[in-house]
């Protein structure tokens, strides 16, 4: 069947009002196309081009069925952001409790912390305890929620709740990384330099990288909220 | 009032078998004898709004034509959701269905 490029174009101008979400759009463009072909030879008309138009028509403004989608696509981020932060934490745990094992491992004299070395372990637990306990709160919350058909009020205080509550384990997670940081560096201190001082400061550099790749999914998703909100608005 | 209940009629199309965008809006238009006439658009973000609550799964296939397209058909938990959700709907048509049989014409107090 020859294009006389309506299709084209309609797609192409969906494709376009969901470019808050590149996976999305890219999904949706594949879909609408056959849709939209499939409608034509549904009905086979002689003047193609009226055939094109009628199926695109019937498809409705591609404005509208952008805002349509911004709601799902806003829920998808929400929950990679959410199952994200629970990966991290994890990998941040993973990197904590091999340190510990390698210092015991190397029975590893615990340097010049003393007092401030007690201080700084309480912040870290209660850091990272309190990042596990709100990011799966956070998780939970969210994972639980059905996804509405339109962005309701209540579904953009949900996800509004949910970002504040990512937000807190996130800085949770900070303190505890930076605490971890301080404490490598004082038990470390003082004891001669060797490859094997590698390991502690590789396992902190996981947990910052970790922490850091939280940090910009989060201002990421947040981000595409004002893109997804600009596509709503003019939906 | 249709917009309220496209999840719905969207998983009843699918209870057939599985389908793809197009095949599912003409099976509610056929289903309903032209009733449900909607924007195709709609369907879309149902589809993938359901697939993502797990009520649905996706698989993309090539068709005959050559185009690339998905596949959909109903999950374990879309088929419990739709088995829940028409109990609910019969009990609320019977319960409607009673109103109206035992409604009486207005009759003018004066």
């Amino acid at each position: 069947m020859a294009e006389s490029g309506v299709i084209s174009a309609y797609v192409e101008r969906l494709a376009r009002a969901l470019d808050f979400d590149p996976s999305l759009s890219r999904r949706v463009r594949r879909e609408v196309e056959d849709h939209l072909w499939e409608a034509v030879s549904a009905h086979p008309s002689a003047d193609e081009l009226e055939a094109e138009r009628r199926a695109v028509m019937s498809f409705g403004d591609p404005h509208v069925v952008a805002a349509q989608f911004a709601v799902v696509s806003l829920a998808k981020q929400a929950r990679k952001v959410g199952i994200g932060a629970m990966v991290v934490i994890a990998a941040v745990f993973i990197a904590m409790k091999a340190r510990l094992a390698w210092y015991a491992v190397m029975e590893c004299p615990t340097g010049q912390m003393g007092s401030l070395g007690e201080i700084v372990v309480s912040i870290d637990r209660y850091a990272f305890w309190l990042s596990v306990v709100v990011g799966i709160a956070g998780w939970t919350y969210i994972g639980g929620r059905p996804i509405p058909a339109t962005f309701t009020p209540e579904y953009r205080a949900q996800l509004r709740r949910f970002f504040l509550v990512c937000l807190t384990a996130t800085g949770s997670l900070i303190v505890s990384v930076i605490s971890d940081g301080v404490l490598t560096s004082l038990r470390l201190a003082g004891t001669p330099w060797s490859l094997d001082a590698l390991i502690p400061f590789v396992s902190i550099a996981i947990e910052v990288v970790c922490a850091g790749g939280l940090v910009a999914a989060i201002r990421s998703v947040t981000q595409r909220l004002a893109s997804t909100g600009r596509a709503m608005r003019m939906g | 009032m249709l917009k309220g209940h496209l999840d719905m009629i969207v998983l009843a199309a699918l209870s057939a078998g599985p389908a793809h965008g197009y095949a599912i809006m003409e099976e509610i238009k056929r289903r309903s004898a032209g009733a449900f006439d909607l924007p195709e658009g709609t369907i879309y973000p149902v589809l993938h709004r359901l697939e993502q609550a797990g009520l649905l799964a996706g698989r993309w296939v090539t068709a005959d034509s050559g185009r690339r397209r998905r596949v959909y058909s109903l999950t374990k938990r879309g088929k419990r959701e739709l088995s829940e959700q028409r109990a609910v709907w019969e009990q609320f048509a019977d319960a409607i269905g009673s109103l109206f049989k035992g409604s009486r014409p207005w009759q003018n107090p004066a």
